[in-house]
């Protein structure tokens, strides 16, 4: 075998080999896949920029059928073998820490609660609760999350809520037997969770956009957010043929004004310590999209280098600029590194608030009852209906006949109401309530709830944290687009949803998840019940032992001498001893009784030493 | 037409392997008697305070990644998050050491069970396979009876047991029937079993399974100690005897010569305070004998075959039908997300 090793062909050759080799394969089969990246970076008014990452691959194939899901070339295999073998038709998967503040930040690209939220639109077929088991099992493992505790005991069927997002027939997407919605409020995202999603990117988080994609730098974000969807979407115009798409999309909030010493400043350099150095060759599209919009009002600020050009985005009711780089011509001669440079220091001012917005809280006190409050706030002078959906956890039993929809005070009716009470350890509840909301006006839904205990092993090992409840979701439809940036519905780049035509934005937000305690009972305790009872039984008994066991002597109260009268007659001993020799004799009695009392009081003592013993 | 490219294929790689192998001769490659490598890393403790166990057992996978382990091979559980805990002050990091600062958490860092999941149960579950059809392959231990098995475990501990996650325990019993369990289903060749609580000794004494070597940091009766604070995060960030361990891993490469023995010896009585115990009465190989990476790194032995294999085309369709043709009648329409009259 060494000599073998002596007659290898050189390096050279096998270079060579390599490369015939991938020039072969580039020939055979034409790829029907394309992959975009892009980067948005929004300003806002509150000092805080956003960067909103968008990685997409629309494969034209259909998702309906699962043979055709071969020679994967751009779109993930492990995410691919997942879809086909757990029949899913659409799968939106968002792991979140931090909270969207709508009223300072607008509406970002893809709305996301705090922790992982997964919904899936399946296949039509039978036993769709065995395989969402199956199917977050598999994702759980794909994407290193706990998503495998999403079972039925927090998983609803949203029936007005979650229509897909794709193609769907209006049949299809009526009938909630096929989805599936689950949320885990107290799931952590961290750098372990980014590591399997950038290995689903074609190139990988070496080169392109995803190079810049430092763990260190987005998780000390404000706020953080990844996302997978996978949905069906039209291969052309025509829309005959259905192609499937894959939208990979990362978003952070930083705060830069902490850093700059009050200035809004910002690049690649201080948000993720990391400057933009390739671009990756598989990709189609490959932009970076800054929101310009103040640029010329205050506060006043200066991209360098120069954009590419700046698009008019019109949209319903809202103009707004968008500078744009082409990320191929500012590569050379060194990488690039985009900057946003504020001439004055941040002043806060009070931003437009957006159309709708809403926020939801606990109410009550002590651990027996509790009530939830959530408060939705139209902004906007026209009305508009709302769905509002929430999930309650089995063990905060809610009162149905407690839940209230008022408005400056009046009551309203809910035009149509979704209510599925609770089955302990199987089902949470779940509410879906659709009714108006006035214009420039609050709207309050409360109800309240009782806790409820629970077996003692079902406790999480930190039981005093508390238990979460996760976001309500509020979905409307806005007749403008005001400080709105999601892509529409009927196209997969943001490049492409820049300029809309159509009239009603689709709006859905996510409010504050809820942190509740129940009443929980004390671990120690088994700790301190041994002590108590051991020293009960070691007083209590111990006494009573003593008193049936022993053998009591009277002693003549008399003869007892105090401590003080001891001590004198100790003295006078000394002092008459040598004088007193006739009345020794007489002593010796008394003496001799005091030794006989001595002698069963020792017996006493002995006695009391052996009980003790025992 | 693909049966040869695929033979192409496979010389083609045969020769890539060629060209990298260090010349030594094929029986060489063989003489430990393993061919492939897991490790299943373990931290038990939730709660800030018990950082230091969290940074233990990121110590440990980092040296079995450096050394050659992939992800695909280590099985990784951590009971509580201290890198994104709102605690941190350098968030995405946990170091093992104040002033050092390797940041042990890495860049490319995978947990198969996090957090609630860390339980008694699926640890044994793990260890034994006994997993339910729908656990992904990236949370079972796929080891064959030629896999050597480093299992690493650290948390709060005492005279036969170690505490999970403060609501349970597992017991030297227990572990050693597991052990058992995998030895009768031919589930490894050799297991190391690294151990780092107080009383750790306790837990290896009840094995009765061949081929496992077993180290642990304290003796029956000390406790563990922890090596220092870290003032900026106030808590102790590391272990004595996983930091001196450490410490000895990162002198060691892919290729190093290192014995267990050497490992072994690691930490005596005056760098660790408690006294390192060690069990070698079930191992058949002696110690000074055999090669750290044995059981830290991992094997990727080849052999090497001088004549061509014909393998027949069983999976690839030479020509796709034309499935993408899903084509329809009527123009497909998006679903109508609000559903109710606006």
């Amino acid at each position: 075998m060494a000599s073998d090793n002596a007659n290898l062909p050189g390096g050279k050759i096998t270079f060579l080999l390599f490369f015939a080799l991938v020039n072969f394969s580039f020939t055979i089969g034409i790829h029907n896949d394309n992959f975009s990246e892009e980067l948005y970076v929004k300003p806002f008014s509150s000092g805080h920029v956003m960067f909103h990452f968008q990685f997409t691959t629309v494969w034209n194939v259909s998702i309906d059928k699962p043979e055709s899901f071969q020679h994967y070339h751009l779109f993930p295999k492990s995410l691919g073998d997942v879809l086909t073998t757990y029949k899913v038709k659409e799968l939106h998967l968002s792991q979140t820490q931090g909270l969207w503040k709508h009223e300072k930040w607008g509406y970002p690209p893809e709305d996301a609660p705090p922790g992982d939220e997964l919904w899936v639109w399946f296949q039509p077929h039978s036993g769709v609760d065995q395989t969402w088991a199956d199917l977050v099992n598999a994702l759980s493992g794909l994407f290193c999350a706990s998503l495998n505790f999403m079972d039925s005991k927090s998983t609803v069927q949203p029936r007005w809520s979650f229509r897909p997002a794709g193609l769907a027939s209006e049949f299809y997407s009526a009938n909630s037997r096929f989805v599936r919605y689950s949320t885990l409020p107290r799931e952590v995202v961290c750098t372990e969770n980014l590591t399997p999603w950038k290995k689903l990117l074609p190139c990988g988080s070496k080169i392109g956009l995803a190079s810049l994609l430092n763990s260190v730098k987005i998780y000390d974000g404000f706020y953080h957010s990844l996302g997978v969807h996978v949905r069906s979407v039209c291969q052309d115009t025509q829309c005959l043929t259905p192609a499937t798409e894959l939208k990979q999309t990362l978003t952070v909030v930083y705060d830069p004004t902490t850093n700059k010493n009050g200035k809004q400043d910002w690049s690649f350099q201080s948000m993720f310590d990391r400057t933009l150095q390739s671009q990756c060759p598989l990709a189609d599209t490959r932009k970076i999209y800054v929101d310009v919009t103040t640029q010329e009002t205050l506060p006043k600020f200066s991209l360098s280098p120069v954009p590419d050009f700046v698009l008019n985005q019109k949209r319903s009711g809202e103009e707004r600029k968008i500078a744009v780089y082409q990320i191929g011509n500012h590569l050379s001669p060194s990488s690039l590194n985009l900057k946003a440079m504020y001439e004055e220091k941040l002043t806060f001012s009070n931003s437009s608030l957006p159309p709708v917005y809403a926020n939801r809280f606990v109410t009550g006190y002590g651990l027996e009852r509790g009530g939830v409050t959530c408060m939705i706030y139209n902004t906007m002078s026209s009305n508009t209906t709302v769905i509002f959906m929430e999930t309650v956890p089995w063990f905060l039993r809610v009162y149905f006949s407690s839940l209230r929809i008022e408005n400056d005070g009046k009551e309203i009716k809910p035009y149509k109401i979704n209510f599925i009470p609770a089955k302990d350890r199987a089902n949470p509840y779940q509410m879906e309530l659709v009714f108006r909301l006035f214009a420039n006006s609050v709207t309050k839904i409360t109800y309240s709830f009782e806790r409820a205990f629970l077996k003692w092993t079902e406790y999480p090992p930190d039981a005093n944290h508390g238990f979460y409840v996760s976001s309500a979701v509020v979905s409307t439809v806005l007749p403008v687009a005001s400080q709105y940036t999601a892509t529409s519905q009927s196209v997969s780049l943001l490049e492409e949803s820049f300029s809309d035509s159509s009239s009603s934005f689709f709006l859905r937000l996510h409010t504050e998840t809820l942190l509740v305690s129940l009443p929980t009972p004390d671990f120690s305790m088994p700790y301190n019940v041994i002590c108590l009872a051991c020293t009960v039984v070691a007083i209590a008994f111990g006494s009573l032992h003593n008193l049936t066991t022993r053998d009591f002597t009277a002693s003549d109260p008399s003869k007892r001498k105090g401590l003080v009268a001891k001590l004198k007659s100790f003295f006078k001993k000394e002092k008459e001893s040598p004088e007193n020799k006739p009345d020794s004799k007489e002593e010796e009695i008394p003496s001799q009784k005091d030794k006989d009392n001595s002698k069963s009081e020792e017996k006493d003592s002995k006695k009391k030493d052996g009980n003790s013993e025992t | 037409m693909a049966a040869p490219m695929v033979n192409f294929y496979f010389q083609l790689i045969a020769f890539a392997f060629l060209h990298q192998c260090t010349g030594t001769s094929p029986e060489e490659f063989f003489k430990s008697g393993h061919t492939n490598n897991w490790a299943v890393l373990v931290d038990t403790s939730r709660f800030w305070f018990n950082y230091r166990h969290v940074a233990n057992v990121l110590s440990i996978y980092r040296s079995c990644k450096r050394l050659g382990i992939p992800d695909s091979r280590i099985i990784l559980m951590v009971a509580d998050d201290m890198a994104c805990n709102p605690r941190n002050p350098r968030p995405a990091t946990v170091f093992n050491n104040a002033n050092n600062q390797i940041n042990v958490y890495g860049d490319d860092v995978e947990v198969d069970y996090r957090g609630y999941e860390v339980t008694v149960e699926n640890f044994i579950r793990v260890l034994t396979g006994r997993l339910p059809p729908s656990t992904p392959r990236s949370k079972r231990l796929l080891s064959d009876e030629h896999s050597n098995v480093l299992v690493y475990m650290t948390g709060h501990g005492g005279d036969g047991f170690l505490k999970f996650q403060d609501a349970e325990e597992i017991s030297n019993v227990e572990l050693a029937d597991a052990f058992e369990q995998m030895w009768q289903k031919r589930r490894y060749h050799e297991v190391f079993f690294m151990i780092d609580t107080c009383q750790a000794e306790s837990m290896f004494q009840k094995f009765y399974s061949p081929n496992i070597l077993a180290v642990a940091s304290s003796k029956v009766g000390e406790d563990s100690l922890s090596h220092h604070v870290d003032p900026s995060i106030g808590v102790y960030v590391i272990d004595r005897y996983t930091y001196y361990a450490l410490e000895f891993l990162e002198t060691v490469t892919p290729g190093s010569k290192k014995t267990m023995g050497q490992f072994l010896e690691v930490c005596p009585k005056y760098q660790c305070i408690s006294t390192v115990a060690k069990r070698t009465d079930l191992f058949r190989r002696d110690v000074n004998k055999v090669l750290l990476t044995d059981f830290f790194g991992s094997v990727r032995n080849v052999e090497l075959l001088p004549d061509s294999i014909h393998l027949q085309n069983a999976t690839l369709h030479t020509h796709s039908e034309d499935s993408s043709d899903v084509k329809s009648d009527k123009p497909l329409s998006y679903a109508q997300q609000f559903p109710m009259p606006v």
